[in-house]
């Protein structure tokens, strides 16, 4: 076990190191240079020579690599060209609409998708299953953006249910009520994700259920639920935490649309926010502290894999 | 040469390796196609969603029954009536019209991401494959481009190409969408280099260009084709995205992103501007997402569990 995870954090460090230098090295590739286009077209030679001077935009770029790395570690993820103001409590303000979308949707993926697939899968072609199919197959192939504001129009327009849009910190202003504006994107966000999680959660169920020893659990006299949960899911979950470990990724770029479409204040508005401003240090740190996340729930994914399937601790 | 054909195997007995009849000429070629579509049902709606959509590019202009771009003030927020089937936008556009001017422009841009993809992810692939050394460290670097969720890095890419633009589109979308080319490719290679008859090929002498080229290539068409389909829809997807966002194509160019985008101030009043291009998209996307899963399945049935 202990190899295992040496080797594990070993390599998750090594993708870091990857991922901050591949975002520098696209952010190199942006035409005309960031002094330039802050201080705009009046700016004379001299301002712009000292502005690059005051960023360190003189220096070399490996130079500029070690330092931004260096920054990176300490937390630094430079400043706004826009607002001025450091990226990392921009981040930080917008984090908790982004979180709790996240999980609100993650909830919606793992309650929908799991279930589903497993009563799919337990009896094939029956028409639970031929339902949850069709119902699969539209969810993999509807935009969520349009779900999205076809659900506003309904829920919140026509019947006046739910908020249609914003939403206020929790955290601020103590009122968990708040949360009633996270069930429409959450909703939107989570049920196109939740098909796919689903046709997996039913494959794997299929093949699982199929072996020999789901016969013999059944021969012991176990009762149905027992052999399902404890015998069939258990060993079905490898596919299933692999696959809701990719929604990470899908949730990530869903919820850059969503939250635009509900206006919702998290990371996902301000990166696009800051590409129609162009604001790149803005849109870099994004990019670095998303793909971060993903090494990491990558590397906590592979420590879910060893947890469950203990043959794995020894590869 | 041996004449490198696919063996149809349907008549085979089960489980032996017997050799069926060759597929070849037109008439064959057309009933084994016929036999694709019937198999399943959902295929032939696929195919049948996506022959209405190429005869909508092929004469959409035809039958279009109004100027896509023509305002119309007096006719703005029209609910969809005789004249207008699907209504008309905020500026009096009709919504029909522009939708079928979206769907050339969404499966121009989502067939050339696909080509995108195959043109640098299939050599790439194959390389990296082929040659360890390489594949070690290229490898790494497409992880890692991996890392980085779709739509984020596809808008960071709209950063550095800069204007708005249909090539731009098309270029970051290809950028976002080739690296999971190259990975189902390498990993392809990878199996099909272990076959023995590579290992005769190297025994008779056969250069690795020629062995890369006639023996691997060949082989790689399968999951090539399938993985172009899905990448079809992911991009048709994501490209809507980027136009919905107001960072792809122009706005004066109808697409169903600009359009859904323009109406969402409308949302409540005339949601028919957002109601249909959405479908067009949806079942755009089902079609094809129908004809990659049939598509793999036919071609070969082992694919099910790498893709």
């Amino acid at each position: 076990m202990f190899s295992f995870l040496v080797r594990r954090v070993v390599g998750m460090l090594v993708s870091v190191v990857l991922v901050i230098s591949v975002t520098f090295l696209l952010m190199q590739l942006i035409p005309g240079d960031p002094a330039s286009v802050l201080l705009g077209s009046n700016a004379t030679p001299e301002q712009i020579e000292e502005l690059k001077v005051t960023w360190g935009l003189d220096q070399s770029m490996f130079t500029q690599f070690l330092k931004y790395i260096g920054n990176f570690m300490r937390g630094d993820l430079g400043r706004s060209l826009f607002y001025q103001e450091p990226v990392l409590r921009m981040l930080g303000a917008r984090a908790e609409t982004s979180i709790l979308l996240g999980l609100g949707s993650l909830l919606v993926v793992v309650v929908i998708g799991i279930p589903g697939g497993i009563l799919a899968a337990l009896r094939p072609s029956g028409w639970v299953d031929n339902l949850f199919l069709v119902v699969a197959l539209a969810g993999a192939s509807i935009p969520s953006f349009w779900l999205g504001l076809m659900l506003m129009n309904v829920f919140a327009g026509k019947l006046g249910w739910l908020p249609s849009s914003g939403f206020t910190s929790i955290l601020e202003t103590g009122d968990l009520g708040n949360l009633r504006n996270l069930i429409l994107p959450a909703f939107s966000l989570g049920f196109v994700n939740a098909a796919l999680v689903a046709r997996t959660a039913r494959s794997s169920m299929l093949d699982v259920m199929q072996a020999d020893y789901i016969t013999t659990a059944r021969a012991k006299g176990l009762r149905e639920r027992v052999v399902t949960i404890k015998h069939g899911l258990r060993n079905a979950s490898i596919p299933i935490i692999t696959v809701v470990s990719f929604t990470f990724a899908a949730l990530v770029s869903g919820a850059v649309v969503t939250e635009n479409v509900f206006a919702l204040p998290g990371i996902g508005s301000l990166i696009v926010q800051s590409v129609l401003k162009r604001d790149y240090p803005v849109i870099q740190g994004i990019m670095m502290v998303v793909a971060v996340l993903y090494v990491f729930v990558n590397f906590a994914t592979d420590l879910t894999y060893a947890f469950v399937d203990p043959r794995i601790r020894y590869r | 040469m041996t004449q490198y054909r696919r063996i149809d195997t349907r008549n085979s007995a089960k489980g032996r390796d017997v050799p069926g009849r060759w597929i070849g000429g037109v008439r064959r070629g057309t009933r084994a196609f016929a036999d694709f579509a019937t198999r399943r049902g959902s295929t032939l709606v696929a195919l049948g969603i996506l022959g209405s959509l190429l005869v909508i590019v092929a004469i959409g202009p035809l039958v279009s029954p109004y100027d896509p771009d023509a305002l119309s003030v007096l006719d703005r927020l029209q609910a969809p009536n005789r004249t207008h089937l699907f209504g008309t936008d905020n500026f009096g556009r009709d919504v029909l019209s522009r939708t079928l001017s979206g769907t050339r422009i969404t499966l121009l841009i989502g067939l050339s991401i696909s080509a995108f993809s195959m043109i640098v992810g299939l050599p790439l692939g194959v390389i990296c494959g082929y040659y360890d050394r390489v594949g070690l460290v290229v490898m790494r670097g497409i992880d890692t481009m991996m890392a980085f969720p779709a739509i984020i890095l596809a808008l960071a890419l709209m950063t550095i190409l800069g204007k708005p633009g249909i090539i731009n589109v098309i270029l970051a979308v290809g950028i976002v969408w080739t690296p999971r080319m190259v990975r189902v490719v390498y990993s392809a290679t990878l199996s099909i280099r272990e076959n023995t008859f590579i290992e005769a090929a190297k025994a008779l002498g056969v250069s690795s260009r020629r062995i890369l080229l006639r023996h691997v290539a060949i082989n790689l068409l399968s999951p090539v084709i399938v993985q172009a389909t899905f990448t079809f829809a992911f991009s048709i997807m994501e490209v809507a995205a980027l136009n919905f966002l107001g960072v792809g194509i122009p706005p004066n160019v109808a697409s169903w992103g600009g359009m859904m985008n323009e109406g969402r101030m409308y949302l409540t009043r005339a949601s028919w501007i957002i109601l249909f291009p959405g479908l067009f998209l949806a079942l755009s996307v089902l079609s094809f997402n129908l004809i990659g899963d049939a598509v793999r399945d036919r071609l070969d049935p082992k694919l099910r569990e790498v893709m």
